[in-house]
């Protein structure tokens, strides 16, 4: 993996495999140098279930809230989405307006758009900061080593996966995680809150 | 017998020896961590392997063709403060760190990038594990007491020790050396090894850390399972004295 050039050649295959679909419209990507630690230096390209790519940084400028996930896991995914949907109604309305939420599979040929659609559906995910999405096998590799996530594909299909939260602050520099699923506690509430204060001043 | 084994070896149409890599598999075989509680038996399709570590003389060609990985350019993200701390200087070698002396202190993503620049990759832990359970003369030695004790001599030594040069190790069956007795080595899927379960045996929090119980085919296969250990307690901007890689491509 070379991070300087990886990336326009991700984003032409998943353009590619997409049948050309038009990529999302968004505003000027910010050009300015990362910090070292940044996480959007990452070569990596998102489909999400609207369809649409994007690049990983695309919410460069706002912190975010990351995990990796897969719709048809039947026990821990349907509890890591409801704890991170409590998680973000915990914050104060002002501050939840200010931060995204991005769910990335780690299974790329399951997770259709369509798929994440319909789990988006079934656990009532319809705020646009939400985005749901797949990319490729390599990438979901890439991206788990970064956020320290362990998964592992087993011979029915299924995944044994951490389930991390990890809090990336608006250049993508990773400042917080938690796997509390059973109730996140106010520490890790509290260091949102805080980064998103910071962020917006 | 020994040089019957030998004489069935170099004929063995798998076999590749006297190259830079060697061809291994297709196979299925019985790793030590199953895949999963119902299935003990692991499949690797055909791969070639890198007979030998990743030197510090190949890795120091590869810094100067991409400078992005040099230790004063690459991003904190790839690698740890010990990038390549004991080379010279940045894009050379030298002192400490001698040409034949396999690459350490290189981070997975650093690793990947120069299997991805040779357009091979780096090897997933099965291919590693099936390659690293031959002796010379068979392809699973993992129950030959004799063929443990080597390997746990190894991992007895202080880490302190200099380290060998590459490609001097006893060769295995298929010709690849090096596998138990130099350095660690990293392999593609790391961040898939874990001691226990992972989350779906273990909702409540999840600490691979603290795994409780190993979820082992062969609780005596200790080599292979300090391995397992060593790897699934890195990241992937870790670096350590102790461990390096090698390369696979697919055999079509």
């Amino acid at each position: 993996m070379i991070p300087v050039r990886r990336p326009f050649a991700c984003a032409a295959l998943v353009l590619a495999l997409n049948g050309g679909g038009p990529a999302l419209a968004a505003a000027p990507p910010d050009v300015s140098p990362l910090p070292g630690e940044s996480l959007y230096q990452l070569p990596v390209t998102l489909e999400t279930m609207a369809g649409t790519t994007e690049p990983f940084a695309r919410h460069r400028g706002r912190p975010v809230l990351v995990t990796m996930f897969y719709t048809h896991c039947a026990s821990v995914c349907p509890i890591l989405t409801a704890e991170l949907q409590r998680l973000d109604s915990r914050l104060p309305v002002e501050q939840r307006a200010r931060i995204a939420v991005v769910m990335v599979s780690l299974d790329s040929e399951a997770d259709t758009p369509a798929e994440l659609r319909r789990f988006a559906a079934e656990h009532k995910i319809t705020d646009p900061r939400w985005t749901l999405a797949r990319t490729s096998p390599a990438e979901v590799r890439t991206l788990a080593a970064a956020l320290g996530i362990r998964f592992k594909k087993l011979p029915d299909g299924s995944f044994d996966h951490s389930t991390t939260i990890v809090l990336l602050d608006a250049e993508g520099v990773p400042r917080d995680r938690t796997s509390e699923l059973l109730g996140t506690s106010d520490r890790f509430v509290d260091a949102v809150a805080t980064l998103v204060r910071r962020e917006s001043r | 017998m020994r040089a019957l084994a030998l004489l069935l070896a170099l004929a063995l149409p798998s076999a590749c020896v006297g190259e830079a890599s060697a061809v291994i598999g297709p196979a299925d075989f019985t790793p030590v961590l199953s895949p999963s509680a119902k299935q003990s038996l692991a499949h690797v399709g055909a791969y070639r392997l890198d007979v030998r570590p990743v030197t510090n003389a190949e890795f120091a060609q590869f810094v100067r063709s991409h400078p992005q990985w040099r230790r004063d350019h690459v991003a904190s993200l790839f690698v740890d403060a010990d990038y390549l701390a004991h080379w010279p200087a940045a894009d050379r070698i030298g002192g400490e760190a001698l040409p034949e002396q396999p690459v350490t202190r290189v981070s997975w993503y650093a690793a990947r990038a120069y299997c991805e620049a040779r357009k091979a990759r780096l090897p997933t832990w099965y291919e590693w594990e099936y390659a690293a359970a031959a002796n010379e003369h068979v392809t699973d030695a993992r129950t030959d007491p004799a063929w443990r004790e080597r390997m746990l001599a190894w991992y007895a030594r202080p880490g302190s020790d200099p380290l060998a040069s590459a490609g001097l190790g006893t060769a295995n069956l298929y010709g690849v050396r090096d596998l138990h007795d130099l350095v660690w080595e990293w392999v593609e899927d790391f961040n898939s090894l874990m001691l226990n379960g992972g989350a779906r045996s273990d909702a409540d929090t999840v600490n691979f850390c603290g795994a409780g119980a190993l979820d082992a085919k062969d609780r005596e296969a200790y080599p292979v399972l300090m391995r397992i250990a060593f790897l699934s307690s890195l990241e992937a901007r870790s670096t350590s004295r102790r461990l390096g890689f090698r390369c696979a491509v697919d055999v079509p």
